[in-house]
């Protein structure tokens, strides 16, 4: 900046008062990289088998104890704008892929605090961009070729199983096998035959009490409700749904009911409770034998419904009424009439079930192939069901990945390495100034496996030089041992059966290598004043699934 | 110097690494101080006064927890394993928290030593796999045709097990029959609120008893109903929903006359109507007219008239278990009364109980309910002997559904101690430590019991690892003589679940506490109000009590 002239007398003078306004690469790129670096420093201790929890107090008091970083982030609220876009990006992987939110942000710390360095250095930004750009294509291209296996039949539970289990490990080590099977055996179950795998037919269902191990699979839905009935197990039967509250009919206009003879007054109730008896009978009559309502049942339906053997039960929610719907295939009525026998759903076993002390209504189908199918979980605190919870979610999505593309790479940072060698050796041809930024673009990429070894409570340095030396000489399945027992700190991956899917990491690279570089572009930062209305809604999208 | 911008919102609280963890274990252990001395027969209760200034005495582990109200986020995870062995078995609420408490303490030393988190949760996990297959391994079954005695007896102990450590222990042999006899009685999914318990005040424990069908208060009546006969032979019983009173035929019907006799005509059909439901119970040969609803002045005087009896305003709790023990169902319309859908019983009568009456249907054909009628003194008194019948009760359900029992009185935590001590000095590696360390924790049972009973513990502990060395397994605390005895001769029984569940969840919320290593506590959002909401939704159901019971409203 020329001396003659003057800074402009306060940029910030021009905007609202308490706005803040930071600019320049000292101010604004540095100042953004640190932070960065600081949020994912939080999240990295979480990352991989050996990663340890966190325990996040929401705003509303809400605890969660996990070690996913989609949660973790989600529920953090970070006011940081250059964060904001780290977790941005984390987010897109979440809807993506769905697992592996923890790698992307990882990764671009990484990325970002080796920019800090070159930056330093005397590079520009700008270049740095480039160069990592630059990176990411060959790192993407060689991907293809770490390839080393694919599940090529995703009915194949051994072979899913494999998959999935790397997934699970990272969220809940020491039950990964139990819980892959447990997924497995869902996902496998509900696959249908050409259409495309849906995650949201995988429900689960958690019930305090007992332990883990005693989790299962149930083909169908449960709910923890109880049937308003009488009649608490029906075999072989057909199910009529209804949205609307199952009572007699109430008229949305405001009415009256005009009497004008003794005879009419006599005649009328029992004319309603006739009218609603005839309705409930041919609900019966139809078939029927499982009554769904979406709203009350009233006292004198549920009277005939004792009467006709019907079982009643009530659900509260649109979206479980749907997902039964398409369970058991039903069509959900708007208005109480028979149904036809298009109408009606079926499933082989509805019953009320105990489970420590919660009752629950199960929806079973005995049926080879059924839409829906539950994982019930038990454990013994709500959060650690939750956690729970997260696993197979994270384990289901794997499973979607499976299915869409079943090409597998060695996890536990082995392929990380290797890619950092390949990338590395890249960067050696390169004339320009973007062979410093390739360059360290393969030294991030060296972060992942140091986070899982240092996380494992080994030294990070000492794996890393031992597994470069390994990459080196060509062993490329070679990762980190997480099991910190033994003296050893590499295995092979592919041996161990520890496997990532290749989309995984193509996607994660792809978004963390996009974060850096948009952070890394930002040289100015204007904050204005928070107005002082009410909080504005989080940006990013509010989940869907989030139904209660 | 420029202002710095947060990376997190402000107000936010932030803790982390080995000292967070560490702070965790030790919040546990204040709660578990709390409880400690609850454990076992000679433990002492707790009175607790809640934010409204009522007060309850309890030694129940998950009663206590529960009202204590804490909001410490690690310690809340101790108060969720107390509420899940509550749901899963009923009983051991307080060895569950107190397993979990030593177990992190038991941890503390070497998380403070820098032994990684994880490689301790690794160890727990295999040393309570192994913990509670050694149970399963032990473990006696007691189903019918074991050899071990006529299956009745048996359950009796396990519920006297269950109650010696409860402030009934003194009556534990009429109380562990009656608690049998109840839960015999129930269908084989034993549905737990087909058991009703209804507490009289004034005369004493002893005076509690057990009816084999159904006991309710006698509701608010109207006039006439003095009148009534108040027992009966083999009555039909007419179990309604239906207000029996003149009322408006439907809210929002409006009547419009033109003429005087039209009007008359009018307000004697109201009149009819009524008079036709009541004639309709009366045809059905129904001597028992019970009613969700307000049973009016106008019928129960038709009511007395035809030597019936009736009750209006019954709480549905109490129709529902009625109708499970005589049969039939409740009506909502008087149209289809008929032999199937009235009920039966032996004998039907109004006792004085007390200073109350009782409402007794006897001699039930389902007899698929029972109640038990609870005397004592004071209110808390009545309340903790509840809590301690359902103690039982879910006690002796669980030793029908699991029919395996272990001996008590911390023979079963000494003798997995002892295994784990075995195995882990067959392993090398840091997991040898921490398995003994569980091992050494699972002693705090023992310990803790002869503690709260005033003795020795080191020495009655030296003397259980001696026995239990020379594979004399069943060797527990014997509480009653201040020594050691064979507990499964002495017949202290617990059913194996109720261990398992305990050693499982205690286990579980140790690997969690222990898993944590930051904490990040957001400021609360604005909307004060949205606050306690989510939380409070998933809290255990309260017991039930007669909340719902409308006062006799005059008309």
């Amino acid at each position: 900046m020329a001396l003659h002239v003057p800074r402009a007398p306060g940029f910030a003078s021009m905007l609202k008062d308490g706005s803040k306004f930071f600019s320049g690469v000292e101010e604004a790129v540095v100042r953004n990289i640190s932070a960065c670096k600081e949020f994912s420093g939080t999240v990295a201790s979480a990352y991989g088998p050996n990663g340890m929890n966190k325990m996040v107090i929401n705003h509303l008091e809400k605890l969660f104890v996990t070690n996913d970083a989609a949660t973790i982030i989600r529920e953090l609220e970070v006011e940081h704008p250059a964060v904001k876009m780290m977790i941005l990006g984390s987010q897109m992987m979440e809807q993506e892929v769905g697992d592996g939110t923890n790698f992307v942000i990882i990764l671009a710390g990484a990325l970002l605090s080796e920019a800090e360095e070159l930056i330093r250095m005397g590079l520009k930004p700008t270049e740095i961009a480039e160069g990592y750009e630059l990176a990411l294509e060959k790192a993407l291209a060689d991907l293809e070729g770490l390839s080393c296996g694919e599940v090529k039949d995703p009915r194949d539970a051994k072979q899913v199983a494999k998959a999935v289990r790397s997934a699970v490990m990272s969220k809940q080590y020491g039950h990964e096998d139990f819980l892959s099977d447990l997924i497995t055996k869902a996902c496998i179950s509900i696959l249908p035959e050409n259409t495309s795998f849906n995650v949201d037919n995988v429900r689960v269902c958690k019930i305090l009490g007992s332990g883990l191990l005693q989790s299962d699979v149930v083909q169908g839905m449960v709910f923890k409700k109880t049937v308003q009935s009488n009649v608490i197990k029906q075999d072989k039967c057909k199910i009529a749904v209804y949205t609307c509250p199952v009572d007699q009919m109430q008229t949305e206009t405001k009415g009256t009911v005009l009497i004008k003879t003794a005879k009419e007054l006599t005649e009328f109730s029992r004319g309603e409770e006739e009218l609603l008896e005839n309705q409930i009978k041919a609900i019966a009559d139809s078939g029927a034998t499982v009554v769904v309502s979406g709203g009350k049942i009233g006292d004198m339906a549920l009277h005939y419904m004792n009467k006709y053997n019907l079982m009643g039960v009530r659900l509260s929610s649109k979206w479980d009424i749907r997902r039964l719907c398409k369970s058991v295939g039903a069509t959900p009525l708007p208005k109480v009439t028979p149904p036809t026998a298009e109408e009606l759903g079926y499933a082989d076993r509805v019953y009320v079930d105990e489970l420590g002390d919660t009752s629950m209504v199960v929806f079973r189908l005995e049926s080879a192939e059924s839409p829906l199918a539950t994982v019930v979980i038990r454990g013994s605190t709500d959060n650690y069901m939750d956690d729970i919870e997260r696993a197979i979610d994270d384990g289901v999505n794997t499973f979607k990945g499976i299915c869409r593309d079943g090409r597998l790479v060695p996890g536990g940072g082995a392929t990380e390495m290797e890619l950092a060698r390949s990338v590395g050796k890249f960067g050696e041809t390169l004339p320009g100034l973007e062979q410093y930024a390739v360059k360290n673009f393969a030294t991030a990429l060296t972060a992942i496996p140091r986070q899982l070894a240092e996380n494992s409570g080994s030294k990070g340095r000492i794996a890393i030089t031992s597994l470069a030396t390994a990459h080196e000489q060509g062993q490329k399945n070679l990762g980190v041992n997480i099991d910190s027992d033994s003296s050893n700190v590499t295995m092979d991956a592919v041996e161990n059966e520890i496997l990532d899917l290749l989309m995984l990491k193509h996607w994660g690279l792809k978004y963390a290598v996009n974060a850096a570089c948009t952070i890394l572009r930002v040289d100015q930062i204007i904050m204005a004043k928070r107005a002082g209305g009410p909080k504005a809604k989080p940006s990013g999208p509010m989940d869907a699934d989030d139904d209660e | 110097m420029q202002p710095q911008i947060l990376v997190l919102k402000e107000g936010t609280e932030n803790a982390q690494g080995r000292q967070q963890v560490i702070s965790n274990i030790n919040a546990c252990q204040a709660i578990v101080d709390a409880i400690r001395t609850t454990l076992g027969p000679r433990g002492m209760d707790k009175l607790l006064v809640d934010g409204k200034g009522k007060a309850t005495i309890s030694n129940d582990g998950a009663t206590i927890m529960k009202l204590l109200d804490i909001v410490h986020p690690a310690a809340k995870t101790l108060v969720d394993i107390a509420k899940s062995q509550d749901a899963e078995v009923g009983d051991g609420t307080t060895s569950v928290v107190m397993l979990a408490g030593e177990f992190l303490k038991q941890c503390k030393p070497f998380v403070e030593e820098g032994v990684h988190p994880r490689l301790i949760i690794k160890s727990f996990r295999k040393a309570t796999q192994l913990a509670v297959d050694k149970i399963k391994e032990l473990s006696v079954k007691i189903g019918e045709g074991s050899g071990l005695g006529d299956h009745r007896g048996l359950l009796m102990k396990c519920a006297a097990t269950s109650m010696s450590s409860k402030l009934i222990h003194a009556h534990k042999d009429k109380f562990s029959e009656i608690v049998v006899d109840a839960v015999q009685m129930l269908d084989e999914l034993m549905p737990l609120n087909m058991i009703g318990i209804k507490k009289v005040q004034g005369g004493s424990l002893e005076e509690t008893l057990l009816i084999a069908g159904v006991a309710f208060k006698k509701t608010f009546s109207y006039a006439g109903f003095e009148m009534q006969p108040k027992s009966y032979q083999k009555p039909k019983i007419a179990m309604l929903n239906i207000e029996l009173e003149l009322k408006a035929e439907k809210d929002n019907a409006e009547v419009r006359v033109d003429n005087v006799e039209e009007y008359q005509k009018i307000v004697d059909a109201e009149w009819d109507i009524l008079y036709q439901k009541l004639d309709r119970i009366h045809q059905s040969g129904a001597k028992v007219v019970l009613s969700k609803l307000p049973i009016g002045d106008v019928a129960t005087q038709y009511f007395a008239d035809r030597d019936m009896f009736c009750a209006g305003r019954v709480v549905e709790e109490d129709l529902n278990r009625t109708m499970k023990a005589c049969g039939g169902s409740i009506q909502t319309t008087v149209y289809d009364l008929n032999d199937q859908t009235l009920g039966s019983c032996e004998s039907f009568e109004e006792k004085q109980i007390g200073g109350e009456r009782f409402n007794l249907f006897t001699g039930v054909p389902k007899s698929q309910s029972c109640t038990i009628i609870l005397r004592g003194g004071a209110e808390q008194f009545m309340e903790e002997t509840e809590r301690s019948l359902h103690d039982a009760i879910m006690i002796v359900r669980r030793a029908i559904k699991n029919d395996a029992v272990v001996a008590g009185g911390g023979a079963i935590e000494m003798e997995l101690s002892k295994y784990l001590r075995d195995y882990a000095r067959s392993i090398a590696g840091k997991e040898q430590l921490i398995i003994s360390a569980m091992a050494k924790a699972l002693e705090i049972i023992p310990r803790q019991l002869c503690d709260n009973a005033g003795f020795d513990a080191t020495n009655i502990l030296n003397k259980l690892r001696q026995k239990h060395a020379q594979a004399n397994c069943w060797y527990g605390v014997d509480v009653l003589n201040e020594d050691i005895a064979d507990n499964f001769e002495q017949c202290v029984w617990e059913p194996a679940i109720v261990k398992i569940n305990a050693i499982t969840a205690a286990s579980e919320a140790t690997c969690l506490i222990l898993s944590v290593d930051e904490t990040v506590k957001n400021p609360r959002s604005g909307g004060g109000d949205a606050g306690g909401m989510p939380m409070g939704g998933m809290g255990g159901g309260m017991p039930m009590g007669g909340m719902g019971r409308g006062m006799g409203r005059p008309m």
